[in-house]
């Protein structure tokens, strides 16, 4: 593996990364949309509108890589839009009645990560289905999102939250929304940590064969668990966002957010059946998401089409994938860029 | 014992239940450093069991088990087991299909540099043990996109990565070709005088006498004796395991030929499938032999409809047949009792009864799809009862069943419909002798009853013993035929390996 022939061939490399055929892929049809909302309204490329842009496709990107983690163990989570609208009503809760909205956070984001934890256990403990697993603590996340203010919507959080609030939904740093800064270094951390370390290899290696995980001594259940920790945790910033970005809690945020994020998951690569997909498909994935729904607001189509759009994509790109996966072009192309590869090491 | 000090893995009165079942009961076991240990048994003996147990997979209900000299606590792991150096290569392949051959090989022990996956360093000692086992595979492929032999040389090259002092190999051959299998024994070979201790478990007993050194017999859970290979022979072996001679292990019924039942002509089908024609008369049973890779397999499912061929033509009683898929074939009466009875002939999940009234439901059920349960109780009882299957009831699920007895299932399903050809493809592959020759007195019982049976085979001995005539494939063409007073190994062999002139460079790509 000299220096040279990897400078050599990088783009050869980059195809050897697993999953990156399907970014790249996804890379393509993102740019295409891009151009086909540019050509029908100029303003879809100005800069206030990317700026939105970038800031709508932040919260889809988070919940994204908390359910990327649970598909690729090979599990579900349901839970994440429910917790989202338990994050919102309790941290909208606490704010008005003076609480420091950073103490708020703290005490917000303390159920999300239980309800995450509970996931973990009823699914890789007491080996519960994760699709009825989830359901369950979805319905009782929503519940305590009902309960939390007496089956009412919360006041206004007041003006003491304003700088919290700037800090997470209005506020700027280098001329683009906090809140895309906030997914990208959530987006950071957790794709280094599925990429690069231990617990990451193992989350694969549980989704993709969980016997043959055990029998290679990985503690198959604490990394599911782990998992739908981060689940929790994603789906708790993402309510907080949703807090910051109305200034107050309502009992129904969220509400689809966990199809959402395993739309855009699939989108960018990550198999429902586990054990395949990197987190930069998210990035795609998300992005394809947000830039539906902001370009098809641009141009004026009804919130209906949009739904029917959208959905009409994530068939479409499962499809495309199993297309080509079934064809063997993709195997094809893998292996030749692997000969390739270690012909020139 | 003076000797005692040079055993370097002693097990004693080793119990282990499951619920209803006694797997093992009070077994001993014992292995020398430098030695390969053959533990021998039916399906269903315990030799699995017991060595899940010396490796930490399932835990022990009573005994002692000692290591290198040292007492192993009752509550052994994988890991532990793994750090005491003791590695496992389980039966039914245990690798992440999505990751890459190094990172199979490191799972659960990945190098890490601060904190981070070292896959430089794993690459490179994933390089280096597979080239020390002679293996050519390239680290970073996907362990998914290989063919199973070779991810059995991934999951060996993962036990010698651990440096294991124990080695356990249960039924290591069962995939793999002649050369690949030459391959491993000279692996073996080596590990064994480097000082390290190997158990061997299959049910080939044929190949023992490359490698063994000792052999250790169970029987239902029970331990039977321990003796030097050198010692003992093969009918030996056999009437330890399965407690009684068994007289014939080919049973031959003598019959004549009749008229011609089915014929395939000509068939077509990618490289594996290229003018193979195939005849099969009453009363003959027909053994296709071959190299793995000759095309067989792909022959039984071309005929069966599985899969498309680009041409050829089907006569079955003289009438030209046409099949095109599955079904065709099932209304004719040609069917197939296919290699992986887990994966493709059965629905492990369901139920016996379910199984086989699953491809018979269209004479089962009425024109509404009412199925009438009374028929389906007959004809499963008959098919029970006809083959022997034995079970608790048709209800239990088909997984719970031993290998000969799943086999039986298939062939009952197939039966409950006169059927006119029944195709077998590796019909003995992984089950213990007495089975074996109940599917052999099955195929004979067929051919009695002037059903066309064609198996296909890897196990010379077998298609010899069994076949009243021998089609022979290389390289997906019929490369000759021999009737069974004509057949020796020698020209079985010559005809398996009769490759054209042009593929002998391309073939091993």
């Amino acid at each position: 593996m000299g220096e040279k022939s990897n400078q050599k061939s990088w783009w050869r490399r980059l195809f050897a990364v697993r999953g990156m055929g399907q970014v790249i892929t996804v890379f393509i049809g993102l740019v295409i949309l891009c151009v086909v909302f540019y050509s029908i309204n100029k303003n879809f490329l100005s800069e206030r509108n990317i700026a939105n842009l970038l800031r709508q496709i932040a919260p889809y990107l988070i919940i994204s890589i908390g359910q990327g983690y649970v598909l690729i163990t090979g599990n579900i989570d349901l839970s994440i839009g429910s917790v989202i609208g338990m994050s919102t009503m309790i941290s909208a809760t606490l704010m008005p009645h003076g609480m420091d909205p950073w103490l708020a956070t703290l005490i917000t984001m303390l159920p999300c990560l239980i309800t995450g934890a509970v996931n973990g256990f009823l699914v890789a403990t007491a080996k519960l289905p994760p699709f009825i697993a989830t359901l369950g603590t979805m319905t009782i996340a929503r519940g305590v999102a009902q309960l939390v203010n007496g089956n009412m919507n919360t006041d206004a959080i007041g003006a003491a939250a304003n700088d919290w609030r700037s800090v997470l939904y209005y506020g700027k740093s280098l001329g683009i929304y906090n809140t895309f800064w906030i997914a990208l270094g959530i987006w950071f951390v957790f794709n280094f940590v599925l990429s690069k370390t231990r617990t990451g290899r193992h989350i694969y290696a549980t989704g993709s064969n969980i016997e043959a995980a055990k029998l290679s001594g990985v503690n198959v259940a604490a990394i599911t668990t782990k998992a739908y920790v981060v689940s929790g945790f994603c789906a708790g910033v993402v309510g907080l966002i949703s807090s910051a970005q109305a200034g107050m809690g309502a009992m129904d945020a969220g509400t689809g957010y966990e199809l959402f994020a395993v739309a855009a998951s699939v989108i960018g690569g990550i198999s429902t059946l586990g054990g395949q997909g990197i987190l930069l498909g998210n990035i795609m994935g998300a992005s394809v998401w947000g830039v539906m729904y902001n370009g098809l607001s641009l141009i004026g189509a009804p919130v209906a089409w949009r739904n029917i759009v959208v959905g009409f994509i994530v068939v479409l790109s499962v499809l495309i994938d199993v297309i080509i996966r079934g064809g063997g072009f993709s195997k094809a192309r893998f292996k030749a860029a692997f000969q390739k590869g270690s012909q020139a090491h | 014992m003076s000797t005692s000090d040079q055993y370097i893995v002693e097990m004693n009165g080793i119990s282990k239940s499951f619920p209803g079942v006694k797997a093992l009961d009070d077994v001993r076991f014992s292995l020398k450093a430098g030695e390969v240990m053959a533990l021998l048994g039916e399906n269903g003996a315990g030799k699995s069991t017991l060595m899940k147990i010396l490796s930490g997979v399932y835990q022990r209900d009573a005994g002692q088990l000692t290591a290198f000299g040292q007492d192993v606590e009752a509550n052994l792991t994988p890991r532990k087991a793994q750090d005491l150096g003791i590695a496992i290569i389980h039966q039914e392949l245990n690798m992440c299909q999505h990751l890459s051959v190094a990172e199979n090989i490191f799972l659960g022990r990945e190098i890490l540099t601060g904190g981070r996956l070292n896959t430089r360093e794993m690459n490179k000692q994933a390089t280096e043990v597979l080239r020390s086992m002679n293996v050519d595979i390239a680290p970073t492929t996907i362990v998914g996109t290989l063919p199973l032999s070779k991810q059995q040389m991934v999951e060996i090259a993962k036990a010698l990565s651990t440096n294991a002092r124990v080695l356990i190999m249960d039924e290591p051959t069962s995939s793999l070709t002649a050369h690949e299998i030459e391959n491993l024994f000279t692996i073996i070979r080596q590990l064994r005088d480097e000082g390290r201790g190997i158990v061997y478990i299959s049910h080939r007993l044929e190949e023992l006498h490359h490698i063994v050194d000792r052999v250790t017999i169970l029987r239902d859970g029970q331990y039977i004796i321990t003796m030097p290979f050198k010692e003992t022979t093969l009918p030996e072996i056999i009437s330890y395991m399965v407690g009684r001679d068994i007289t014939e292990k080919y049973p031959r019924v003598p019959s004549s030929r009749g008229k011609l039942i089915f014929e395939a002509r000509k068939l077509q089908a990618g490289r594996l499938v290229r003018d193979v024609s195939l005849k099969v008369y009453e009363g003959e049973i027909v053994g296709i032999a071959g190299l793995v890779g000759a095309g067989r397999t792909e022959t039984t499912r071309v005929i069966f409809g599985a899969d498309s061929r680009e041409g050829g033509q089907f006569f079955l009683d003289d009438k030209e047949i046409h099949i095109r898929k599955p079904m065709d074939a099932i209304r004719h009466g040609v069917v197939l009792v296919p290699e992986d009875r887990k994966h493709d002939g059965l629905c492990v999940k369901l139920s016996v009864k379910s199984n086989i009234e699953l491809p018979n439901l269209d004479f089962l059920s009425n024109k509404a799809g009412v199925v009438d349960t009374k028929r389906v109780t007959r004809v499963v009882k008959e098919g029970i009862q006809s083959l022997g299957i034995r079970l608790p009831g048709a209800e239990v699920n088909a997984a719970s069943l031993s290998g000969g007895n799943q086999q039986k299932v298939v062939v009952a399903k197939w039966l409950a419909r006169k059927s006119r050809l029944v195709i077998f493809d590796e019909p003995t592959r992984g089950i213990d002798v007495a089975a074996k020759v109940e599917i052999y007195h099955l195929m004979n019982k067929l051919k009695e009853q002037g059903i066309g049976v064609v198996f296909v085979s890897s196990e010379m001995p077998e298609v010899m013993g069994i076949a009243d005539r021998i089609v022979v494939m290389c390289d997906g063409r019929v490369t000759g035929e021999l009737m069974r007073n004509e057949a020796t190994q020698e020209k079985i062999m010559a005809l398996a390996t009769q490759f054209e002139k042009k593929l002998d460079v391309a073939v091993g790509q």
